[in-house]
């Protein structure tokens, strides 16, 4: 079934590799962005669901 | 520096919290009636305010907007002030965002049943109501902002990246999809109309399913995921990747919801080729959840939220990998207009959203309650009527989707159509619609068990309106040292990130839409594609106001088996005159792009009077009070005028003649009637949809006349 998809697709092709290439320098643009954080800022960022400061005596004004 | 003393507001969340369950409950009852109507049309309740093309409308929109949408708001009202050690910004501007959102969700049940719909699918409330959400939507951005801004933690953790992306983009997207012009106080038509309204559209559609069903939801699966297993999340650098790529791709993704239709084939293709890759960033966000549990599995056993989020995050795995697979041109000859996109669709409504927001609901409720569950046995319990419900949901609507369409391509060997009558197909997977309103109802008997069970919850408890905390104040921005990446700046600027991202979608976007709306090439025109008369014009709107394009479509695709059963494949220049377009998204029924002349009048009479009396077992509900409604013929010069404005050629002046034109064709028709023994007044509106019905698809057969 994908003969039909690879016959029918001539005409579009230059939409398909833009498209790939858009998302190729999009991807490595991060992926440089992700190589270059420090492992600290990591840790400290992946924590922050985890650090709750509750008081121990709540106030309830409900 | 001394620590500062503040307090959440939980009130807030309770609020979004019981919304969430009780229009949940609302919404999936709406939900379980019309799969009951797909098989037992009387269960319309022989009433036009509950039947299908009108309440399907109401059941969609309240699952996703009240259901899903206050299911939202819950969590980022509580994972946000946490998250920010700050209590959100502005007590009234969240009272004004509750009871404003919950105003819109009631004036959304009194006016879809009304028939005061667009159209379009997931945005089809009138005008007015487009306003209000806009300004609500604006109140819970600032909110969310001014919260941002008062915050306590320096860096914004990836929870808020979705959130803001999720507001930036809905915002987009909902102004884009709701440029209309008012006709009246509510009835409007699109600014758009065929193709480019169809772009738009399913521009629109896929990226709510992006940004409001897929977003914020991961921005609470990174938030409560590892709150629950008590564990970071498994690799943040995997969900800052997971985020960029995420809403850059999905935003393209659109068009693969009209392949094979006339929208140009380049924007086919480009849809196709980002939805391949959205398996990437997709798979990316489930491994990255799943994998924060490892070392922790042993909990899932015991602990019913976790539970919960497994089967929700495999759920996303399944439809997020099949989705993609269902943008293949092949696959989706053969799934699109079926009942396999139901299927799809419920995996992810059912599995993703719904699981995921029980899941965050067991577990905020006794938190801020201060309690613990009232009964885990009936959590358990609602696990697995919630489990069984999908599977005996999907499983069924797969296998009807894969035995209509594959029964409507079928050809006998002296090639025609082994099934001509659509009506066959239909009846043969009536049995598999009666299973999937079972399954339908598991799973709604479940949420309703979880409902019981939260009230009981916060009866034993008490709630903790205000939960005070302790932080750090934020030393002011000048003192800091300069970040040392650029992500990491990134972090500390919520409108640089909100800017980011609104370019990151905006991309996208303006290569898909712009060449369609601006180069006329890609809309070729046919001469004798001529305006819709005044009376044809009064039909179109009834057809929209019952909704028959919610099982009906108006686009032929160019495959054999459909040219052969419904005539001609659809071109673009057949729509240039469609505000909006009425190609429709399922064939519960025929199509009807070339109905006109297919039938005699007397025939559309009766089967609209009673299906049955026509197409035996047909599961269509009676329209019988088309035949003594009136039709309303004073809004005919608004319409006309209207239909001008957005570039209708109808003559100047056309509009004060406009009813006399109308009146002449009634009359032409109800005399037609009345020679097969109908009598029928020409001022009833059944004789207008007769008008509209008769003239679909007829010029481009005056086309070939004329060329012949």
């Amino acid at each position: 079934m994908f003969k039909q998809f690879t016959e029918n697709i001539n005409s579009h092709q230059i939409y398909l590799l833009t498209s790939l290439g858009i998302f190729f320098v999009f991807f490595v643009v991060v992926a440089v962005m992700l190589i270059r954080i420090r492992k600290q800022h990591i840790e400290h960022m992946q924590g922050l669901p985890l650090q709750d400061t509750i008081d121990p005596k709540p106030l309830n004004h409900a | 520096m001394q620590p500062e003393n503040f307090y959440y507001d939980n009130k807030i969340v309770r609020n979004f919290g019981i919304a969430t369950i009780v229009w949940g409950i609302i919404g999936m009852t709406v939900g379980l009636l019309v799969a009951i109507q797909m098989y037992a049309p009387g269960a319309n309740l022989h009433n036009q305010f509950t039947t299908f093309g009108r309440i399907r409308p109401l059941h969609t929109n309240a699952v996703i907007f009240a259901f899903v949408g206050n299911a939202i708001f819950m969590g980022v009202y509580y994972s946000l002030q946490r998250l920010l050690k700050a209590r959100m910004f502005s007590d009234a501007l969240s009272k004004i965002h509750f009871w404003g959102w919950q105003l819109i969700i009631v004036s959304a049940v009194i006016t879809l049943p009304l028939g005061l719909t667009t159209s379009h699918e997931y945005a089809e409330l009138e005008w007015p109501i487009d306003i209000a959400i806009t300004i609500i939507w604006v109140v819970f951005g600032i909110n969310m902002f001014g919260t941002i801004f008062k915050r306590r933690e320096r860096h914004l953790y990836v929870a808020i990246w979705f959130y803001i992306a999720t507001f930036v983009t809905i915002a987009v997207l909902h102004i884009v999809n709701s440029v209309e012009l008012p006709v009246g106080a509510f009835k409007s038509y699109m600014v758009y109309a065929g193709v480019q309204d169809a772009l738009v559209q399913w521009w629109y559609g896929h990226n709510a399913v992006a940004f409001f069903l897929t977003t914020p939801y991961l921005g609470m699966m990174y938030y409560f995921l590892p709150k629950m297993a008590n564990r970071p999340v498994y690799s943040y650098k995997l969900s800052i990747l997971h985020f960029w790529a995420l809403i850059f791709i999905y935003i393209w993704a659109g068009p693969h919801h009209l392949l094979y239709t006339s929208l140009p084939g380049w924007a086919q293709s480009l849809g196709v080729a980002f939805s391949i890759m959205l398996i990437a960033p997709s798979w990316g966000g489930m491994i990255n959840g799943l994998l924060t549990l490892r070392g922790a599995w042993d909990k899932v056993r015991d602990d019913v939220n976790l539970k919960f989020m497994v089967v929700a995050l495999t759920a996303y795995g399944m439809a997020t990998f099949e989705g993609p697979m269902l943008s293949l041109k092949q696959i989706n000859g053969i799934a699109h207009f079926s009942d396999w996109i139901v299927a799809h669709v419920h995996v992810g409504a059912l599995g993703w959203n719904g699981f995921l927001t029980f899941a965050i609901l067991y577990w905020i409720i006794p938190r801020i309650y201060k309690t613990e569950l009232f009964s885990k046995k009936l959590a358990s319990f609602h696990f697995w009527a919630g489990t069984l419900g999908i599977i005996f949901y999907a499983v069924p609507m797969y296998w009807a989707g894969f035995t209509q369409s594959l029964m409507l391509k079928e050809f006998n060997p002296d090639g025609m159509l082994k099934y001509p009558n659509f009506l066959e197909s239909t009846l043969q997977i009536l049995p598999m619609h009666m299973m999937r309103s079972v399954g339908g109802a598991i799973y709604l008997l479940g949420v309703i068990v979880m409902g019981y069970n939260l009230y009981r919850t916060m009866r034993q408890g008490s709630l903790v309106a205000n939960e005070g905390a302790q932080a750090m104040p934020l030393e002011p921005a000048h003192t800091l040292a300069k970040e040392s990446t650029f992500h990491r700046t990134l972090e500390r600027r919520p409108i640089q990130l909100m800017v980011l991202a609104l370019i990151t979608i905006l991309v996208g976007s303006v290569i898909e839409l712009m060449p369609t709306m601006t180069i006329s090439s890609n809309v070729p025109t046919i001469a004798s594609v001529k305006p819709y008369t005044p009376l044809e014009l009064q039909g179109r709107d009834i057809y929209i106001r019952e909704g028959c394009s919610n099982c009906h479509s108006q686009t032929i695709r160019p495959f054999r088996s459909e040219t052969e059963r419904y005539g001609e494949y659809s071109k673009a220049g057949e729509f240039v005159y469609d505000h909006p377009f009425l190609w429709g998204s399922k064939r519960t029924g025929p199509d009807l792009a070339r109905i006109g002349g297919k039938y005699g009048n007397a025939w559309h009479y009766n089967h609209m009077m009673d299906p049955r009396l026509m197409s035996p077992g047909s599961i269509m509900p009676e329209y019988s009070w088309l035949l003594t409604q009136k039709l309303d013929t004073t809004t005919t010069i608004a319409k006309i005028n209207g239909m001008r404005k957005l570039g209708v050629p109808y003559a100047a002046g056309y509009e004060n003649i406009a009813n006399q034109d109308l009146d002449k064709q009634a009359k032409e028709i109800a005399a037609n009637l009345y020679a097969d023994k109908i009598e029928v007044k020409s001022d009833k509106e059944i004789v207008a949809i007769i008008a509209y019905l008769q003239r679909l698809g007829t010029d481009i057969k005056a086309n070939k006349t004329a060329t012949k």
